[in-house]
């Protein structure tokens, strides 16, 4: 035992000394930029990395495919049919004028008319808009995650060995250097709002509580290595304004929030996330609702208006959707936000999906499975653009202005605009949408039956 | 990414060459296990989670025709509880677009195989005939969204073109001849001369141009 001494502490002191390394270099290179806002410009060297070696495994891949001929790219996912871009009601009218040649100025019904509802079923029976949304996008070049390359074959021996270093810097390098990070900014978040919420309300407290937040924020931005774009910063919100914006993940909130002080608005969860909401509310005055209190639309939509209404409070933070979408579209907006009647200002965020897919499925992964999908991907990378404010002009209703938020963030983030409701996610259409279609077929028999009968 | 339960002609009761490509049907496939939650087999339920199908007055109609024996197989008669890849492929087939080198017998034949499937949406009894009860219950489907229609107009309508129907198939009727219903032959009589083909057809987009451009 005694001939072991040494080694043992030879063993321990190396143990040591690189821990402490390690430690300081964390210190100096990540937590210090993030407490003074600053940046050593180590993220974007890293991706220009990345992106080199992406190409690089590419081009093998597409060699490799092309001398074994195999099919390599997905087919365009935009939908598989060729869609006659006709209405309603051109389309019956061609179906009748082909049929019968009579007079179209008699129109009754035919049974040539149930074609066109006919062939409309079978079209979206093959592939419909809506439930694509709901899975995540696919990539056509690889970027050495197996988990976005559903073809993935042996092409060649580099580039196996290329993938199990990746693997192997990722999990056992990247993820740990993340969670340590990770687990420093959430105790210096929940400590450092404790801290500051014991201080007499004024302009001290708020000054801490800002920078408090904004630090921490900032520290799990790089716990994920998110490498953010931020434009058009002139039109950030500002106080007694909402902030809306489109919803990929739940990361959203850290990317906003490390850019602009915001007060949050949600549910209180139980566990680790309930403890952090708790803090946070001693040292700036988010809204958190209970459970029960979520239902209640009147009480949400009074306790907003309250908080927007006074000036001094904080910009809030909204997602209008309503739940997670692949970032690939914009859907439906809920009116409840629109309502209320403050300035809103729309962000577009867009991520790049070539170092890691953000999108959070929530019914496939739970939180923490999702969570640990980030932290092993290569980098977040994405862009955020900061729209100009809107106001709710005279003439349109909070959905209509809805619409038009949705589109603008929606024409911005390089996003198709849907009409569809994220609760579809979950739940049936609602029959209102049915019966608008049944509608307008019906008025063109029976309006025209009726002027007949009339004349 | 095999078609592991495509058997060899998957196109059984309309028994021209195939025109759809492999890939086409790779794509079917997938939109399969899509709907049947990557089951063997989908159900009427199956069909509930496809929003943009709420928006058709005859999806009943239409979902229903999936598990209609008689648009499966040929001579066969009932419903089916469920389906497999097989039968989704054969119902599909129904709107294969025409081919441009189709001899007469076989457009004559392609032709006849699509207006069996509308006439069997029509008729829900199985019984072979289109009645004025049939007839009208597709009409009020059709035109049960607007709530300002009363049942009566709809009726009306019904009545009308079940009429002009009868005139075209039979003729003049005396005042005491009972109209039955309209059969497949009379239902054939009645599209004589009209062009369905080209509008009971789904085309898909050409693959092979697209993802050339990368």
């Amino acid at each position: 035992m005694f001939l072991l001494l040494p080694f043992d502490s030879l063993v321990v002191n190396l143990l040591g000394i690189s821990i402490t390394v390690l430690f300081t270099l964390l210190l100096v290179f990540i937590i210090v930029p993030a407490i003074f806002g600053v940046s050593f410009g180590i993220r974007k060297v890293y991706m220009k990395t990345l992106l080199k070696i992406f190409q690089w495994a590419t081009l093998r891949i597409e060699r490799g495919a092309k001398e074994k001929n195999h099919p390599l790219y997905k087919p365009y996912v935009n939908g598989i049919i060729a869609k006659e871009p006709t209405s309603l009601e051109e389309e019956i009218k061609e179906i009748r004028r082909s049929g019968s040649g009579k007079a179209l100025e008699t129109p009754e019904f035919e049974l040539s008319d149930i074609f066109y509802f006919c062939r409309k079923g079978i079209e979206t029976i093959m592939d419909d808009e809506v439930t694509k949304r709901f899975s995540a996008e696919e990539l056509e070049s690889w970027n050495l995650l197996s988990r976005t390359n559903y073809n993935f074959q042996y092409i060649s021996l580099r580039l196996t060995v290329l993938w199990g270093l990746g693997v192997l810097i990722r999990y056992c390098f990247l993820l740990p250097l993340r969670i340590a990070l990770a687990f420093t900014g959430i105790s210096l978040l929940v400590t450092g709002t404790t801290v500051v919420g014991y201080l007499p309300n004024g302009r001290c407290k708020e000054f801490l509580s800002k920078h408090v937040h904004l630090m921490c924020y900032r520290i799990c931005v790089r716990a994920l290595t998110a490498i953010i774009t931020y434009h058009d910063r002139e039109n950030r919100p500002r106080n007694g304004g909402i902030c809306v914006a489109n919803h990929t993940s739940p990361i959203d909130v850290i990317i906003l929030a490390s850019d602009g002080y915001y007060a949050m608005v949600g549910q209180i969860h139980g566990g680790l996330m309930g403890v952090i909401q708790r803090a946070m509310v001693k040292a700036c005055p988010h809204v958190w609702f209970e459970r029960s209190e979520v239902k209640d639309r009147h009480l949400v939509a009074r306790r907003l208006t309250e908080h927007v209404q006074d000036k001094s409070k904080l910009p809030i933070l909204i997602f209008p959707e309503g739940t997670c979408i692949n970032n690939t579209s914009v859907m439906m907006f809920k009116k409840g936000s629109f309502e209320i009647g403050a300035t809103v200002y729309p962000v577009a965020i867009k991520y790049d999906p070539q170092f890691g897919d953000a999108f959070w499925n929530s019914s496939k992964y739970g939180m923490v499975t999702y969570l640990l999908r980030m932290m092993t991907s290569w980098a977040i990378v994405c862009s955020v653009w900061y729209l100009p404010p809107m106001t709710r002009q005279p003439e349109e209703d909070a959905v209509q202005f809805a619409n038009r938020v949705k589109s603008a963030i929606a024409r911005q983030g390089g996003l198709v605009d849907l009409l569809w409701d994220g609760g579809l996610k979950r739940e049936k259409v609602k029959d209102t949408f049915k019966e608008e279609q049944q509608k307008l077929y019906s008025k063109m028999i029976v309006g025209n039956h009726e002027d007949r009968s009339r004349s | 990414a095999g078609c592991s339960q495509c058997p060899g002609t998957p196109l059984s009761p309309l028994s021209s060459p195939p025109t759809v490509t492999s890939e086409q049907i790779e794509h079917l496939h997938r939109r399969f296990k899509q709907l049947s939650r990557d089951q063997l087999t989908i159900r009427k339920e199956n069909f509930d989670s496809i929003p943009d199908l709420e928006f058709n007055p005859i999806r009943g109609k239409i979902v229903h025709a999936f598990f209609d024996k008689r648009n499966l197989q040929p001579e066969s008669d009932g419903l089916a509880d469920e389906i497999n890849f097989e039968d989704f492929l054969t119902i599909m087939s129904y709107f294969r677009p025409i081919e441009m080198n189709m001899d007469e017998e076989q457009l004559d034949r392609f032709r006849k195989e699509k207006l069996k499937f509308l006439f069997h949406m029509y008729d829900s009894d199985h019984d072979g005939k289109i009645t004025l009860q049939e007839y009208r219950n597709v009409v009020e489907e059709l035109l049960s969204g607007n709530p300002h229609l009363e049942k009566e107009s709809a009726r009306s309508i019904a009545d009308g073109a079940m009429m002009e129907a009868a005139s075209i198939c039979v003729g003049q009727m005396g005042p005491d001849q009972v109209y039955e219903g309209i059969t497949f032959e009379d239902f054939l009589k009645m599209w004589q001369g009209i062009d369905i083909e080209t509008k009971m057809h789904v085309r898909f987009l050409n693959m092979e141009t697209i993802a050339h451009c990368y």
